[in-house]
């Protein structure tokens, strides 16, 4: 086969994205369980944490990217049940500490006392508190650096480097 | 009805059968059948496709729900795969499930198991370095196992062979630890692998920093357009199949290379559950097959049968292919069967930062890494002393890449901020150790008396285990790291020694191994077993011992020789 053939061949697979067939669908989430840990005003809430996390600026937030389904997605389906309840406590707590120090829920006040709510539950002595705190922050940046709009318009993921140089300038990189 | 018989069984005769499709059995494929013999490959998983069956080879990120990350339900389902880091959503398809093959740990050893065509090729790290001639003679010198039946010299050529038709990467490098090979234009080493490098020239005469070998077309010939397969293009995410075919695999290579001659039968679904003896002929005259789907026991016959199911399970159908003649398994009047088995030391790391050459990073993607050849007891034994005395030595990886990151500790604008535009840290350094473990007659493998697969088969019992010279090992290793980092000014030196069971290298090797004496072995210096000439053995069972280096280079080279030798001997009619 002439290098040229080669190429082409691997042109028209590139092409053809296929759907997971059976054998690896086998492996995938189809066949757990379906339960969402969170209700719906969780969810709701939940959105609004990752938002305080990563805000909209002038480009998206994690809340219009829909990284609080991404967080969520994980707990359900990668952690433990431990970690969903101190998650769920944690989560659960937020609105308390917003009525108690700004007397309004979490979802209502400014940026900075989102902020400062959270910073609270990382402080707290409470350790599922604390375990909320890192897995809300840590998942919220997972979700966020790996989604599609960031991937593709903001740090320009090359699926194909097609090179490697190991040791250029810095500037050029 | 008995001409029906005939006809069937004629239906069911073949010139050659190689049991397992993966890096070993794709070779035995491709040398019978260009050669014209009429050859069943049997698989025990299902079909792979080159491309065909690649169902995430071109995912993005975000396309994985997890982020790669598997599910909680299927890794608690699975501990033992899970524990391999290939173990992933976008290649978990490619290995088995834990409960399609229990087994008995009478001491802890993780079996990662990838059953489809193309067997465990699909899931490499590619890594592949020869042999020297100081490893084939480490047996005789040091006085372990049983002395080789061959040396350099006699797989020299063979390496050859298979590396211009596999393609393999690497930098001729003039050394006696680890003999050049055919190489395709070689990776580049970073700017601190080259400072380390000079470093450590500077410093000990028999140490070496070299880039990695490794089954990339860097720099594609004709042969490998043959096969339909280009050019490398640096993706790194060669466990999911390579659409370009860049790194080699039996899917891409050797099984489609075999079935374009016409000579080959391919059955997937074929679990072999033995090898047939005939006391009159005195010789095996094919296998029995269970189907995978059905579990019914259908039996191939052929003049010459290559054993290719990895290590473990050679061992096991040839523990399992008992007959009056061998009543503890084929081929086995040593009784060595199952035993002498071993593996590579993989627990220790060094990690590492260094603060030089900030001004210079890295640009793309390396599917490899750079290499650290075996420097300790190479010539001779050199370390001494009760606490520090050990056998043979440790090759390592070593690599060096540019830290980015974000400061991460504030939330909400300045985060995203941050996270945005990541800053480039001090390069990061780190080692693992690759060490040779010696065979033991007490690191076995044998069939449980009542415990049984879901195929029916006897379920295997392992028990292998560390000795004291892997301590030792361990130890001589991160000493000398952090002597060699320290020295190079790297700085933040973290060692670990993982712990980890047997198993986890991936590299297991022995149980059917060769040697001189029929008495005190299994094959002879062609890879037959002494007792059953026509039963070839050419994966990792047949390792008298383990050396240092990554060991699949090594199967195929062996098996192409082992094959070609049984195809001189089938013309001459002596098989
Ligand atoms: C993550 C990972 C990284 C690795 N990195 C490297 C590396 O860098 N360098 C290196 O040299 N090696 C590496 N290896 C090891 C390498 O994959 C193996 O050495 C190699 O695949 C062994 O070849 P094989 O033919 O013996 O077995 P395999 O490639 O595993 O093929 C054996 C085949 O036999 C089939 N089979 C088993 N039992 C039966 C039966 N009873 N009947 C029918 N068929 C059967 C299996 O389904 C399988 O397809 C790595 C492995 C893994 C998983
Ligand atoms: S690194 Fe090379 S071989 Fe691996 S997937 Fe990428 S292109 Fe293919």
């Amino acid at each position: 086969m002439q290098r040229r053939t080669a190429l082409k061949n691997v042109a028209t697979t590139l092409a053809g994205l296929a759907a997971l067939p059976a054998w690896a669908n086998g492996w995938n989430q189809q066949q757990l369980s379906k339960t969402h840990f969170l209700t719906p005003a969780e969810d709701t809430l939940l959105a609004e944490v990752v938002e305080t996390i990563i805000p909209a600026t002038d480009t998206p937030g994690a809340k219009e990217l829909g990284v609080h389904r991404f967080v969520q997605k994980m707990l359900d389906d990668c952690y433990d049940q431990k970690a969903q309840e101190s998650f769920k406590a944690g989560l659960a707590a937020l609105d308390g500490f917003s009525q108690q120090i700004f007397k309004k829920p979490f979802a209502e006040g400014t940026a900075p006392q989102r902020i400062y709510i959270l910073e609270g539950t990382e402080l707290s002595d409470d350790p599922a508190k604390k375990a909320f705190f890192g897995m809300v922050k840590n998942l919220t940046i997972q979700g966020y650096m790996n989604s599609e709009y960031v991937m593709t318009n903001l740090t320009h993921y090359e699926m194909i480097p097609g090179r490697f140089h190991g040791c250029v300038p810095v500037e050029k990189a | 009805m008995p001409n029906f018989n005939i006809d069937s069984q004629k239906a069911r005769t073949y010139d050659a059968i190689v049991i397992g499709s993966g890096m070993s059995g794709g070779w035995a494929a491709k040398e019978f059948t260009e050669k014209g013999l009429k050859t069943l490959v049997l698989e025990r998983g299902r079909d792979v496709k080159h491309n065909v069956d690649y169902p995430t080879t071109n995912k993005m990120p975000w396309e994985f729900e997890h982020r790669e990350r598997m599910p909680r339900e299927v890794v608690e389902a699975n501990p033992i795969q899970s524990k391999c880091y290939n173990f992933k959503e976008s290649a978990a398809h490619f290995f088995i499930r834990d409960q399609d093959q229990p087994y008995v740990q009478e001491k802890p050893f993780d079996w990662i198991r990838g059953y489809q065509v193309g067997g465990k090729s699909m899931l490499w790290a590619r890594q592949t370095q020869r042999w020297s001639k100081y490893d084939f003679e480490g047996p005789a010198r040091d006085g372990f196992a049983v002395e080789w039946p061959i040396g350099y010299d006699d797989i020299a050529p063979w390496y050859s062979y298979v590396e211009k038709f596999a393609g393999i990467t690497g930098n001729k490098d003039g050394l006696d630890a680890l003999p050049d090979g055919e190489f395709l234009a070689p990776h580049e080493m970073t700017c601190v692998e080259k400072y380390f490098k000079e470093k450590v020239a500077g410093t000990y005469k028999d140490r070496h920093i070299i880039i990695g070998r490794a089954a990339h077309l860097t720099d594609p010939q004709q042969i490998h357009y043959d096969q339909g397969r280009a050019k490398c293009q640096h993706r790194v995410m060669c466990e999911r199949g390579c659409p370009f075919g860049g790194f080699f695999s039996a899917n891409a290579s050797t099984i489609p290379w075999a079935m374009k001659t016409g000579n080959m039968t391919l059955r997937p679904h074929s679990v072999v559950h033995s090898i047939i003896y005939d006391e009159k002929k005195q010789k095996a005259t094919g296998v029995r097959v269970i189907d995978a789907n059905t579990k019914e026991m259908t039996e191939f016959y052929a003049r010459v049968i290559f054993v290719n199911a990895a290590a473990i399970n050679s061992n096991l159908i040839l523990l399992n292919s008992t007959s009056s003649r061998f009543p503890n398994g084929l081929g086995n009047d040593s009784g060595t069967l199952g035993r002498y088995f071993a593996f590579h030391n993989y627990r220790a790391r060094i990690s590492g930062e260094y603060e030089g050459f900030l001004d210079t990073t890295t640009d793309g993607r390396r599917p490899n890494g750079s290499y650290i050849p075996r420097f300790r007891n190479l010539y001779k034994q050199e370390t001494s002393g009760p606490a520090s005395r050990f056998l043979r030595g440790y090759a390592a990886g070593f690599s060096a890449h540019r830290r980015s990151g974000s400061d991460r500790d504030s939330l909400g604008a300045s985060l995203k901020e941050s996270l945005l535009h990541p800053e480039l840290g001090n390069w990061s350094v780190g080692s693992h150790m690759m060490g040779e473990t010696i065979p033991k007659e007490s690191n076995y493998l044998a069939l449980d008396p009542s415990l049984k697969d879901p195929y029916g088969l006897p379920q295997l019992k392992i028990n292998v285990a560390y000795d004291d010279n892997d301590e030792k090992m361990v130890k001589d290793y991160l000493e000398q790291m952090t002597e060699m980092f320290t020295m190079a000014g790297f700085t933040n030196l973290r060692t670990s020694d993982s712990k980890q069971a047997p198993g986890l290298d991936i590299h297991e090797m022995g149980g059917v191994r060769m040697g001189k004496d029929p008495k005190t072995s299994m094959l002879n210096k062609w890879h037959q077993l002494h007792e059953v000439p026509n039963v070839f053995v050419t994966d990792g069972a047949s390792m008298t011992s383990t050396s240092t280096q990554n060991p699949s280079l090594t199967y195929m080279a062996f098996t192409a020789r082992a094959a070609n030798h049984a195809v001189e001997e089938m013309k001459k009619k002596n098989l």
